[in-house]
């Protein structure tokens, strides 16, 4: 999969966190001494059009007087420091050794196969919570009846689990509409392979209510003409591209505040050793739709960014439909975010994480960036990433006079448009 | 840890040796006893014996995380039933009171291999009544248990002696009017002692099985909430958020025997609580259609057939009620 590639996404960066680890959080070591660095800062973070990323844009506020620090000092006897930051948290009913998780990666060519498994097997390693996307089992099958067992659901479940320390991490598997005829839930609740994960609570069901790349859309892939003979009964299929593949595309599904929170009892009630999940897409009301959830039940709810999103989209959609993550935030903090609040959308470095943590998010989401930090090394690449990230979170935390995620809140960013 | 290392602990002896069990004869007997009593007891208040199908493209959704079988119909996906319900509903086209013994397939949750009233293969006598409430059928399965087990008892004092059964236990049973209390009440009594039941949720097993322990003759839940029930129970209009529905639960800690409602039969409704239930109307094309068209306002209930005979027989599982049993995960003939 090294034709992978992410255009408008700091992929240089994420694939040299993936080679480098820890290390790649600071100029290259060689130009220490040598070199004055500025304020400028590596990775791309303006779009395309020079517009800065809203959440880009706020700044991280450490003050000068720390009475979490003082305490910190008072109980450690000593002056804390970085590496006295406490990342463990808890992200939807499951243990995180950091505030952070894997995103659905779903059905499309660039999650399948190889890098799937890799993914998995390194999110396992870490013990980081990882969401399996939606479409795995209606178009790669599960993987108990003959199909390609890497490609399939129970492929990935397996590479995590393997891998899984004790007491950590969690597989949230994600349903959509369209996917409620393959069964996937109910398919899982009752597999052997699953039955570990479940007996040690680390198994929830993400109901997928829609998602960053295309708000009110269904999912889209790209299908040849043998693939779209064999899935046409079960998706709309529109020939627009004219050279024999064709546009597939998925029902978004119809909801409405009763549907959801009715969705969110069902799935308690239908699987009730299962946590509970729900991937809201950055609509107008999302925080409405998020108390909803939350209300009803859910143990976490997963707000995908208008910047969130691996998927195939259609070029208007990312461009311009759906609510920038920052303005989410806002709007989820000023109505009372729920308990826990996932958040996703260009996440790939330490600052985008604290802000989000600090504006109300339980954990983030790494999509794109734990996609290419696999691409860059199958075997390691994810797992120097998350090394690299863990090490910026410790320090920003600490910077703030913190030390754990939950301890961060709206006072620790500043912006002049952000109120 | 590894995934794949799980196998139920399987309980069942091998065939011959259960079929030849006298407590086996007895007690398959007893169930004998209970659907010939069942069958005359309908058909003499004018119910007809449908045989209910055992494939169809859609099948009952949503049975507490159980999964649907699916079979090739001439490369089609058909499923095996989990239940009869649209048939049964679909059905009173033909006559306004049926019934049917059907067969349904349901594969469990592997933890219900130990929870002795779980099978994954097993029968519902399922009864339906077009212009029905909710509770005309509940006063319909009253007296039918009654019927029902009052036969086996004077019919069949040999098999219970062979099965140690005292049918003492059944004299308030047989003195009718069962003990009737609403989903909200259950909560509360089983949050009273300790048990933290969910208010949305269906009363879980361990949550049945403390009510049923507590009381000597079977009792009624009525009123579940909307999310712990299937698309087709009905909404009750002057309480909102509760459905017009019921489960029977027998006496002495064996759990439900029995769930029923009264069925929406309104078109939008159902459409509408499909989706609050997850599901995609494309796939009940057939059912929507003939509702759309009008199908009668009903009520009706299905009784586990093996959940009762285990009762009433005084069986330590499910199982035993059933001539080939299959559980969850074990791989039985």
């Amino acid at each position: 999969m090294s034709d992978l590639s992410a255009p408008g996404f700091p992929e240089e960066e994420v694939r040299r966190r993936a080679r480098a680890g820890a290390a790649a959080a600071f100029p290259p070591p060689g130009a220490y001494g040598r070199v004055l660095f500025g304020s400028e800062h590596r990775g791309d973070r303006h779009r395309p059009g020079g517009e800065r990323d809203p959440l880009d844009a706020l700044r991280i506020t450490p003050p000068v007087f720390m009475p979490q620090r003082l305490a910190r000092l008072i109980e450690l006897g000593r002056e804390p420091d970085h590496r006295d930051v406490e990342l463990t948290t808890a992200v939807g009913g499951f243990t995180s050794p950091l505030p952070v998780y894997v995103s659905a990666l779903g059905s499309t060519r660039a999650a399948g196969g190889d890098l799937g498994l890799a993914l998995s097997r390194q999110a396992g390693e870490l013990g980081l919570p990882m969401v399996i996307g939606e479409n795995v089992v209606p178009v790669n099958g599960y993987g108990r009846l003959g199909e390609a067992a890497d490609r399939a659901l129970l492929g990935r479940l397996r590479a995590y689990a393997a891998e899984l320390p004790d007491g950590r991490g969690g597989v949230a598997v994600q349903q959509s509409t369209e996917d409620a005829d393959a069964e996937v839930w109910n398919l899982v609740y009752s597999d052997p392979a699953a039955l570990p994960l479940l007996e040690t609570g680390r198994l929830a069901f993400e109901l997928k209510v829609g998602q960053g790349a295309k708000p009110g859309l269904g999912g889209m892939t790209v299908l040849d003409a043998e693939a779209a003979a064999r899935l046409g009964d079960r998706y709309g299929i529109d020939d627009v591209f004219g050279d024999g593949r064709v546009l597939r595309s998925g029902t978004p599904g119809t909801f409405t505040a009763e549907i959801l929170r009715q969705q969110v009892r069902l799935m308690r009630n239908n699987f009730p050793r299962a946590r509970v999940w729900v991937k809201l897409h950055p609509g107008r009301d999302v925080a409405e739709a998020a108390r909803v959830a939350a209300e009803a039940g859910a143990d976490a709810v997963t707000v995908d960014g208008a910047e969130g999103g691996t998927g195939w989209a259609p070029d208007a959609f990312p461009a311009e439909v759906g609510l920038p993550l920052a303005e989410c935030l806002r709007r989820l903090a000023a109505a009372g975010p729920p308990p826990c609040l996932l958040v996703s959308g260009r996440m790939w470095e330490g600052g985008r994480a604290v802000k989000s943590l600090a504006l109300g998010a339980r954990a983030v989401g790494l999509g794109r960036a734990a996609l290419l930090a696999t691409a860059e090394d199958p075997r390691a690449g994810l797992v120097r990433f998350a090394e690299c990230l863990a090490l910026e979170l410790r320090l920003l935390i600490s910077a703030l006079g913190k030390y754990a995620p939950a301890a961060l809140d709206r006072d620790d960013v500043w912006s002049p448009e952000f109120s | 840890m590894t995934t794949d290392g799980h196998t139920a602990t399987s309980p069942l002896p091998d065939p011959g040796r259960h079929l030849t069990a006298p407590a086996t004869r007895s007690a398959l007997r007893i169930q004998h006893q209970l659907l010939s009593s069942a069958r005359s007891f309908l058909r003499e208040r004018g119910f007809t014996e449908l045989l209910p199908p055992v494939i169809g493209p859609v099948t009952d959704p949503g049975s507490r995380g159980s999964k649907q079988v699916d079979v090739d119909f001439y490369g089609h996906r058909y499923k095996l039933m989990t239940s009869a319900i649209l048939y049964k509903q679909t059905s009173l086209l033909a006559f306004d009171k049926i019934f049917c013994v059907a067969p349904n397939v349901r594969l469990e949750p592997l933890e219900t291999a130990g929870t002795s009233r779980h099978l994954a293969e097993f029968h519902q006598l399922d009864v339906e009544m077009a212009g029905a409430s909710r509770d005309d059928a509940v006063r319909l399965v009253e007296e039918l248990v009654v019927h029902m087990v009052d036969s086996a008892v004077r019919e069949l004092p040999k098999d219970f002696a062979e099965l140690g059964r005292d049918v003492e236990a059944f004299t308030e049973l047989l003195k009718g009017s069962f003990g009737r209390m609403r989903h909200a009440e259950a909560v509360a009594e089983l949050r009273g002692l300790g048990h933290a039941q969910s208010s949305d949720a269906e009363l879980d097993w361990e949550g049945e099985a403390l009510l049923s322990t507590r009381r000597d003759r079977p009792f009624f839940v009525t009123d579940y909430p909307k999310g712990s029930r299937g698309f087709y129970d009905r909404e009750d209009p002057e309480n909102p958020g509760l459905l017009r529905n019921f489960d029977l639960i027998a006496a002495e800690g064996y759990g439900e025997l029995c769930s029923g409602s009264q069925r929406t039969n309104d078109y939008a409704e159902i459409v509408t609580r499909m989706r609050e239930t997850g599901e995609n109307p494309q796939k009940y094309r057939w059912y929507l259609d003939l509702v759309r068209e009008g199908v009668p306002g009903s009520a009706g209930f299905g009784i586990g057939v093996e959940r009762l005979t285990r009762y009433v027989a005084g069986l330590d599982a499910v199982w035993q009620a059933s001539a080939f049993p299959k559980l969850a995960g074990v791989v039985s003939p």
